[in-house]
């Protein structure tokens, strides 16, 4: 029986549990293992959280241009003037723009899409931040696309649709070198890796 | 004797979704077990060995060992990667439309081998013809056969006389065609044309490796997708996704340059 079932459980208690249970890869026992750790947190820590939780819904927006997740619109991204404004690249979650932010070697600008398409679960062109790409893309500063999606089977089919969107207009489309990780093994390698890994080679300088 | 607690499987890769930090719940058809549902740890760290050889639409060789809920993959090797079918947009949302049916009419700890097959030589067809449809509907109509659904499509299903051409009509939930004579007030009749009655018989006799080049004008494209969509969608008892998912596509095409 889990805590908000026990009648003796404080109401505001088993309230706290139930908002927890809520959140991703919790279920109602860790629930009630992380009610009873903010319960014996010092006052000062727990509405910290409490206040950080709030801040975040309060002030958390889409930039008006490359739809990440900002307090401020546009994003310190797209306000920078020192990024290069004809490169965009396209990925699928903010969380992608930090990974691509810490290899430090990327200067254009982001597009963050949301999601990727999903034929089986319902989610179509129409539910991702699409139609403000291809608005971005209309005025012509923009001279190169990267995809830069997850190389899964969704994240290449919404490479193909920006891809088939954008045939006939000037903007480069290029999407991210597939191929090995480094450390990997070829030994291990499926041969869709392999093959694109042998089509992506480069010459030796 | 409780079963092995390693087993090997060759499977098709239905979908898969994350799970945990870095691990995957992967939904396979198997040809020795019909539907199961395994874990791959690990397999979404990027030096991972399973993860390429896990994406959905790929045949795959596993070594599979029991869990308590969950069995968890070992070891996987590609069988077939469907190459030209992942090249084409259009061709990756009617696979998937294969992936989700077998998905919904397989069923768990199950095998059904002809289903297996068929599923395995309509992805080949779909990506050898990516932008013609038939496949599909071919896989629809003997999706329904190898689940013993099979709509009727020489007699009527009331009295056994063979249809007369240009003099019949169809029924989903009736099970296939009815002549003029019987149950004529029947709800859910409706008009099919005779043209579409042929592809679909010639499409019963098929087999999906050697589909009959047909040239099929917009007309009874749309015809065949409301019939044998239609009647899928009603022994599946849930909207099709990827139907959705399609009608979409074909609505936002374009849309970067208008």
């Amino acid at each position: 029986m889990t805590l908000e079932h026990l009648p003796s459980a404080a109401p505001s208690l088993a309230r706290l549990v139930q908002e927890l249970n809520k959140l991703p890869g919790i279920g109602p026992k860790s629930a009630q293992r992380l009610a009873y750790f903010i319960i014996r947190l010092p006052d000062e820590e727990a509405f910290d959280l409490a206040n950080a939780i709030n801040a975040v819904k309060q002030s958390i927006m889409f930039c008006g241009q490359c739809q990440n997740l900002t307090d401020l619109s546009p994003c310190s991204v797209c306000s920078n003037s020192q990024r290069n404004r004809e490169q965009i690249c396209v990925v699928e979650e903010p969380l992608d723009v930090l990974a691509l932010e810490r290899t430090h070697c990327y200067r254009g600008l982001y597009h963050v899409l949301h999601g990727v398409l999903s034929p089986l679960n319902g989610i179509g062109p129409e539910q991702l931040k699409l139609r403000e790409l291809f608005a971005r893309l209309s005025d012509g500063e923009a001279k190169e696309l990267v995809i830069a999606t997850n190389p899964t089977l969704e994240g290449e089919a919404t490479a193909m649709y920006i891809s088939r969107n954008l045939v006939g207009t000037d903007v480069k489309v290029t999407h991210l070198a597939r191929g090995l990780p480094v450390g990997g093994s070829l030994e291990y390698t499926d041969e869709l890796t392999l093959s694109r890994a042998f089509q992506g080679r480069q010459a030796l300088e | 004797m409780p079963p092995p607690r390693m087993y090997r499987a060759e499977a098709l890769v239905l979908k898969n979704m994350p799970l945990g930090e870095a691990d995957l719940l992967v939904t396979l058809f198997s040809r020795e077990a019909g539907k199961l549902r395994a874990i791959a740890k690990g397999a979404r760290r990027s030096n991972a060995k399973l993860v390429g050889h896990l994406e959905p639409l790929t045949l795959t060789r596993l070594s599979l060992s029991r869990g308590h809920t969950l069995d968890v993959i070992s070891q996987a090797e590609t069988l077939e990667n469907f190459t030209p079918l992942k090249s084409s947009l259009t061709a990756i949302a009617r696979g998937m439309q294969v992936s989700e049916l077998v998905d919904g009419f397989g069923s768990e700890a199950s095998a059904n081998e002809p289903l297996y097959d068929l599923a395995w030589s309509t992805l080949e067809s779909i990506g050898k013809t990516p932008e013609y449809e038939l496949p599909l509907f071919h896989f629809q109509l003997h999706l329904l056969g190898v689940s013993g659904l099979m709509p009727e499509l020489s007699n009527c299903v009331e009295c056994r006389r063979d249809i007369e051409p240009d003099r019949h009509r169809y029924s989903i939930d009736g099970g296939g065609v009815f002549c003029p004579d019987c149950t004529p007030d029947r709800a859910g009749l409706r008009p099919l044309s005779l043209r579409a009655l042929k592809v679909m018989r010639l499409l019963a006799r098929s087999d999906a490796r050697a589909l009959p080049t047909l040239n099929l004008d917009a007309a009874l494209t749309q015809e065949l997708r409301a019939v044998l969509s239609g009647t899928v969608q009603y022994w599946l008892d849930r909207e099709i996704r990827t139907n959705s998912f399609m009608n979409q596509l074909a609505r936002t095409e374009r849309v970067g340059r208008n």
